[in-house]
């Protein structure tokens, strides 16, 4: 792609002005919920709505055509009928706007591939970078951008979402405030006429905002482009990815054993794993992962240790930590003496540690942190079970402080008890903590942390000690 | 590798509108690439074949070569297990017997090879895929393949350490190691190979698949049986 569209992608995402073509004064309308969004939300830029039937929408000058706007115009987004967008393009070209973004439907998506290719010829042209058609929108937290028709901001944070599904991505906002799953950017791209996942993940890898890519896959325009791209990103941030839509393409066409085998999501879970993408098996599994990957640091070495107060959870613990790659070791001989002196004589001193439920805050905070202190440890599982005779949130504020100490090496915890621990798991959440309501989750999120870390290991041609370090490509 | 003599055998199978190259053809693009074979002879005017010329060992085993026969066992295309003595026999046999089962069958000629010791029988295969390009998979053979399709993939070009790790992905890995009286296979030489067919894809664009099946491992060495070369990547 052109380098001069790459370079204007920024205006897609942090635009200081932003031209709403189609705005309008029906509530009902997705030209009027657009403009009330970017107000409500307090965008930090300026807005024209333009509409040639309107003088003032939601107390802002209206202005009739893009050309009359008193101002250089960083994104055009445009909301009117599909039949109208080619003329309003023209004039969007004219008024030499920096990007484009297109909510309306109508295109290749309905078999006009004609209306839609005609548009992207006239972007490429006129070297404009285009999202869309046929997208909810683009939201960024970061300036309070709501430019879409999503109800509302989602919880900020560090995690960018990248998504072919616009239903998916109104419909997890309010997941990601009843998590406290942070979002950074939420970039619906929908038909990708001419923006696709590449293009995005490449202007991402130098996006300050963003510490983690999730992305919801059904198809990517250029499997090999995406795979290097991705691979080049992975080396600075992680990539996590959610495939959607099972094929049988790859069985039907197929003259050979290797092409029958080799199916639609065979190749994409190839593709993932040469670019170092960390693969989500659906949505719940994909936030999960990208939580900790844009919390925590990758997980180097193998080297697990889990931590409980349940003895079950430890148990389960231990089967998921086998069943997702990183088994857990005995402990080193010095470390199992340390623990003994810390906990009761029923509990367990080797992996898993078993504090026993009689655990308070300075347990968790003593064992942890001789645990988290030895050289020998590379990442922490840290399991709380609900006990009639403890407080969670001083347990997660325990955790919390000892895990302040030790920030190069990644923590994943389990707090289990629904609404009894709803206000800890804020807490942990808040100070950079991810927080899961059971072990297989968190142990999942860990064994994300590392399969990332063994990314950047064999990236880097060490397979040794590269914590501490900074990740360069 | 020997980029010129593999551009000919593709332009001719090209030129003559096949898809499949023959069996012959196959085994030469890979001797070139480095990938071991049987020693093989193709004998294209039965008329002037001189056993006593064969310059390796009985017994033998004779495939059919066709372009109307692709899959050659299906129909009687492969015999095993034959001696010098009964050569002549029993590639008149095999041919009426082709041409009994494939009645428009056309045939330019037999090949005839060394017969492979027994081994552990894996495949490695590559395919040139619209979305993701030249990609290479591996896994064992028979019904390890067939039934649990128990296979690995990778992108291709790919290093001698990602063909390595492609190999110890299959959950049949530990047949490789040596199991139940079954000496270790040599994995390097596998991984090797496994390479070396991704090499040849990503060079030729017009390779649209390749089966190596089986591709026989031993203890020290293997041996691609069977290679199979079809065409029809950029070539449309």
């Amino acid at each position: 792609m052109d380098r001069e569209i790459k370079e204007k992608i920024k205006y897609l995402l942090y635009p200081r002005s932003v031209a709403v073509i189609g705005a309008s004064r029906n509530p009902r309308k997705i030209g009027f919920q657009v403009v009330y969004n970017l107000i409500k939300d307090g965008y930090k830029g300026r807005i024209y709505p333009i509409n040639p039937n309107a003088d003032e929408i939601l107390g802002l000058k209206c202005y009739p055509n893009i050309l009359d706007a008193p101002d250089d115009i960083d994104l055009a987004m445009i909301v009117v009928p599909a039949s109208k967008v080619l003329n309003v393009l023209n004039e969007v070209v004219r008024k030499k706007v920096r990007s484009v973004a297109i909510i309306s439907s109508g295109f290749s998506e309905l078999g006009k591939k004609d209306l839609e290719d005609a548009i992207v010829n006239i972007c490429r042209e006129h070297k404009i970078p285009l999202l869309g058609p046929n997208i909810v929108g683009i939201i960024n937290t970061n300036n309070n951008m709501n430019l879409s028709f999503c109800p509302h901001l989602p919880f900020k944070g560090k995690i960018t979402f990248i998504t072919q599904s616009g239903a998916l991505a109104i419909g997890l906002i309010g997941w990601t405030w009843a998590s406290r799953i942070g979002i950074s950017k939420l970039i619906s791209i929908g038909n990708m006429a001419m923006i696709g996942f590449e293009e995005l993940i490449e202007f991402l890898e130098e996006d300050r905002d963003t510490e983690a890519v999730l992305l919801y896959i059904e198809g990517v325009k250029n499997g090999r482009l995406f795979a290097e791209v991705s691979k080049k990103v992975s080396r600075k941030k992680p990539l996590i990815a959610i495939k959607a839509g099972k094929s049988l393409r790859g069985a039907k066409a197929a003259a050979s054993h290797t092409g029958s085998l080799a199916g639609n999501v065979m190749l994409y879970e190839t593709a993932f794993k040469y670019a170092g993408i960390v693969s989500a098996d659906g949505l719940e599994d994909g936030f999960d992962k990208a939580l900790a990957l844009s919390l925590q640091p990758p997980l180097y070495g193998d080297n697990l240790v889990v931590v409980t107060n349940g003895g079950g959870a430890g148990v389960l613990s231990s089967d998921y930590a086998e069943k997702f790659g990183v088994p857990l070791k005995d402990l080193p001989k010095d470390l199992v003496n340390a623990v003994k002196e810390l906990i009761p004589p029923f509990g367990s001193p080797n992996n898993p540690i078993d504090l026993t439920g009689n655990a308070y805050r300075d347990d968790y905070i003593r064992v942890l942190d001789t645990v988290f202190r030895h050289p020998w440890v590379d990442g922490v599982v840290s399991i709380y079970v609900h006990a009639a005779i403890t407080d969670p949130v001083e347990i997660a504020d325990g955790i919390a402080q000892v895990w302040r100490n030790y920030r190069d090496k990644p923590i994943t915890v389990c707090m289990i008890g629904g609404r009894e621990v709803q206000v800890a798991n804020i807490w942990l959440r808040d100070n950079g903590i991810p927080v899961y309501p059971t072990p297989r989750r968190a142990i999942s999120a860990m064994a994300a942390l590392r399969q990332y870390g063994l990314f950047l290991e064999r990236e880097r041609g060490n397979g040794g000690m590269v914590r501490n370090k900074e990740i360069s490509s | 590798m020997n980029i010129e003599r593999v551009r000919e055998i593709l332009d001719r199978a090209y030129e003559e509108n096949r898809k499949t190259l023959y069996e012959y053809e196959a085994k030469e693009i890979a001797d070139i690439v480095g990938i071991p074979t049987p020693k093989h002879i193709f004998i294209e005017d039965l008329e002037s074949l001189d056993t006593d010329k064969i310059s390796f060992n009985e017994p033998y085993v004779i495939k059919i070569v066709s372009p109307q026969v692709i899959h050659k066992s299906d129909v009687g295309g492969v015999v095993v297990n034959i001696s010098r003595e009964q050569l002549e026999e029993a590639i008149k046999k095999m041919i009426d017997t082709v041409k009994s089962k494939v009645a428009n069958a056309s045939i330019k000629g037999v090949l005839i090879e060394e017969m492979a010791d027994k081994g552990v029988e894996t495949i490695v295969g590559y395919i040139r895929d619209p979305q993701f390009g030249p990609v290479v998979m591996f896994g064992l053979g028979g019904i390890f393949v067939e039934v649990y399709k128990d296979v690995s993939f990778r992108l291709a070009p790919l290093s001698m350490e990602d063909a390595l790790s492609m190999v110890k992905e299959v959950k049949a890995y530990k047949i490789l190691s040596g199991y139940r009286g079954i000496p270790p296979s040599d994995i390097n030489k596998i991984s090797d190979v496994i390479t070396r067919i991704g090499d040849l894809g990503y060079k030729f664009p017009e390779i649209r698949e390749i089966d190596i099946n089986p591709l026989v491992a031993y203890p020290d060495r293997v041996l691609a049986l069977d290679v199979r070369i079809i065409l029809g990547g950029d070539y449309g």
